[in-house]
């Protein structure tokens, strides 16, 4: 008999107990890697994006909270593009903004991100048309809609929908690689600026490309950041406050990861913690109803580092199980979740398996918390002590 | 038969004194015992006299206040390695059998193995089977204890307590659960072994016809060693 195998004996002896710790654990660990996940594919989608479209530096307004709050003067594209080191033909505008959306004039409103895009931009050419075609220039009233806008709206190529309770005519439907651009309307960029009169000439940033030279491609960039960074108001001279970023800074620094990270985290701290709980309460309870099993195994010669060492792996075995079946449980979440509307255009199903592998090692980590107590009070009973507990 | 030195005999204990701390009653008061190789001896007395608790001193499954226990001339409190001393030197039977209720007879018997020297799992069953087959139970190896009866099971324990090939037993009232069949063939199990492995046995017992079996027979009371006689005609 392997040493495994009288552990696992000791495990399937009481398969509801075991069960159910394993479905506790599970519960926990699955909303922590769906969360982690969810994050992570977040975070990986815009920066797959910048990435895709050989971005180097975003600019944004510097100094505001999130970037749909993010207000730049679109002439200062111009000046940017002639900035030495600059792609002239790399710099691309969008102006992003939160619009009401109406299926039907007079339905209820809900919220969807608009993307307006210059018709030159490259951004385009990552989006697959499913039907119909892209808008283009010349266009009046005309957009694209992602997939889930689509679906979530049953709209298609010919349909009209009501932003900002105005009419477009839909002239496309799309497939991006990102799940932000599958759940936008995306429009010429003038019309976007018509659809808020605030925002009429301005825009929310811009990402730019850098002619980088192969011996220092970093510093290349670098210096280009600082030629922007250092730009001046033409009229006062005065400095512009501009935020340039490289995509990972940006990526790194988005307001919308960040909080999505920070609450992923949040929860998924307490679901550790109620983790190591419940890996505690299940050991604790199986080192007390084995307490003269242990004096025997004691007796018999085990040393107190094989009793420590047969709580523990038991731990770990009911941590990976959990782990496997909270794996599972947060993929089939995920992909749940994408079924409402409320939150298809946001997250995207499937979990990253860096994530996955994270979960894994959390949850033995919460195994082996969980059961060092327990392992250790077993090995202190004093093998007399045990038998006589018969 | 406590004369001469520690290194005379297989274990011998000196002077050994130990109170519990749920009371001022010394459960041993200064006993001295020595057990000679191959030698079969009877621990006799009413209960509560201390029986029990030498056999767990000289068991080392536990630590006398006061006194020492050797093994083989070499004091058990100088030792490090105690597990492994218990594991590889001392088979115990117990009165309730003490076996490990999820696992086989052939599982329960290869438990203390794990500290033994036979390293393989391969070997582990295949002395495991060796020992089962000694003791009549081969055929019953794959049930589990809830399965076997309790005559069965005692003689399960005593293959586990042969399983690393130790050179005591200690026997606490092996019988004292059996009925008066099943005792009879306990006993003669453990008298067999003990003659044809020279094995040490110490048992603890209430039983006088069990004790009449023995080379020596030890009487305690409160606490005490009150007699210690060669049986001169055993069986």
């Amino acid at each position: 008999m392997y040493f495994v195998s009288f552990i696992l004996k000791n495990l399937t002896r009481r398969p509801i107990r075991t069960a159910l710790t394993v479905l506790g654990l599970s519960v926990a660990v699955g909303s922590m890697i769906a969360l982690l996940g969810i994050s992570h594919n977040v975070e990986a989608t815009v920066a797959e994006g910048f990435e895709r479209r050989g971005v180097d530096i975003v600019v944004m307004q510097g100094g505001v909270a999130d970037q749909l709050s993010s207000e730049l003067d679109e002439k200062l594209v111009e000046r940017v593009a002639r900035i030495e080191g600059v792609d002239p033909h790399g710099v691309d505008v969008a102006l992003i903004q939160l619009v009401e959306i109406q299926s039907n004039k007079g339905a209820d409103s809900k919220n969807v991100i608009t993307i307006g895009w210059p018709a030159s931009n490259f951004g385009f050419d990552d989006l697959e048309v499913r039907t119909g075609r892209r808008v283009q220039e010349g266009d009046v009233r005309k957009v694209m809609i992602g997939s889930t806008v689509a679906t979530n709206l049953k709209k298609g190529v010919g349909d009209t929908i009501w932003l900002q309770t105005e009419p477009f005519e839909v002239v496309g439907t799309f497939e991006s690689f990102s799940v932000f651009e599958n759940g936008a309307v995306v429009m010429l960029l003038h019309e976007s600026q018509e659809l808020n009169p605030l925002r009429k000439g301005s825009i929310t940033g811009f990402s730019l490309r850098v002619k980088k030279s192969l011996e220092h491609p970093d510093a290349d960039v670098d210096a280009v950041r600082q030629r922007i960074l250092d730009l001046k108001d033409e009229k006062t001279g005065k400095a512009i406050r501009l935020s340039a970023q490289t995509t990972k800074e940006y990526v790194k620094n988005a307001s919308h990861v960040q909080i999505l990270k920070a609450m992923s985290w949040m929860v998924s701290v307490i679901a550790i913690v109620i983790g190591v709980i419940s890996m505690l309460d299940t050991m604790i309870m199986s080192v007390l109803e084995r307490t003269q099993e242990i004096g025997i195994l004691r007796a018999v010669g085990w040393p107190r580092s094989r009793v420590v060492k047969m709580v523990l792996v038991e731990a770990v075995i009911l941590s990976m199980a959990a782990a496997a079946i909270g794996s599972l449980g947060a993929i089939g979440l995920t992909y749940v979740l994408t079924l409402f509307p409320q939150v298809n255009g946001f997250i995207e199903s499937g979990i990253a398996p860096i994530v996955i592998l994270q979960g894994f090692g959390f949850t033995v980590l919460i195994g082996i918390v969980g059961a060092v107590y327990p392992a250790v009070r077993a090995a202190l009973l004093l093998p007399t002590e045990a038998i006589r507990h018969d | 038969m406590t004369d001469g030195r520690p290194e005379d005999y297989l274990l011998f204990a000196e002077k050994l004194v130990k109170t519990y701390p749920d009371g001022d009653v010394h459960a041993l008061n200064g006993v001295s015992l020595g057990v000679k190789p191959a030698e079969y001896v009877a621990i006799t007395g009413p209960s509560g006299c201390g029986k029990s608790t030498l056999l767990n001193l000289l068991g080392a499954l536990d630590r006398p206040d006061q006194g020492e226990v050797y093994f083989r001339g070499e004091p058990l409190s100088k030792r490090a390695d105690i597990d492994h001393f218990r594991a590889r030197q001392i088979g115990f039977i117990f009165q309730s059998f003490f076996l490990l209720p999820s696992l086989t007879a052939r599982e329960n018997v290869q438990v203390p193995m794990y500290e033994g020297p036979v390293r393989s799992v391969k070997e582990r069953v295949k002395k495991a089977d060796e020992l089962l087959d000694l003791v009549g139970m081969l055929k019953r190896a794959n049930h589990r204890p809830m399965k076997l009866s309790v005559g069965e099971r005692q003689r399960v324990a005593i293959a586990r307590a042969l399983a690393n090939d130790p050179a005591l037993l200690l026997a606490d009232e092996p019988t004292g659960n059996l009925d008066s069949a099943n005792a009879v063939h306990v006993m003669d199990l453990l008298t067999s072994f003990q003659k044809s492995r020279n094995l040490a046995l110490l048992i603890v017992t209430h039983s006088p016809e069990i004790a009449e079996m023995a080379n020596r027979i030890v009487k305690m009371k409160d606490g005490q060693v009150v007699d210690n006689r060669v049986n001169s005609l055993p069986g």
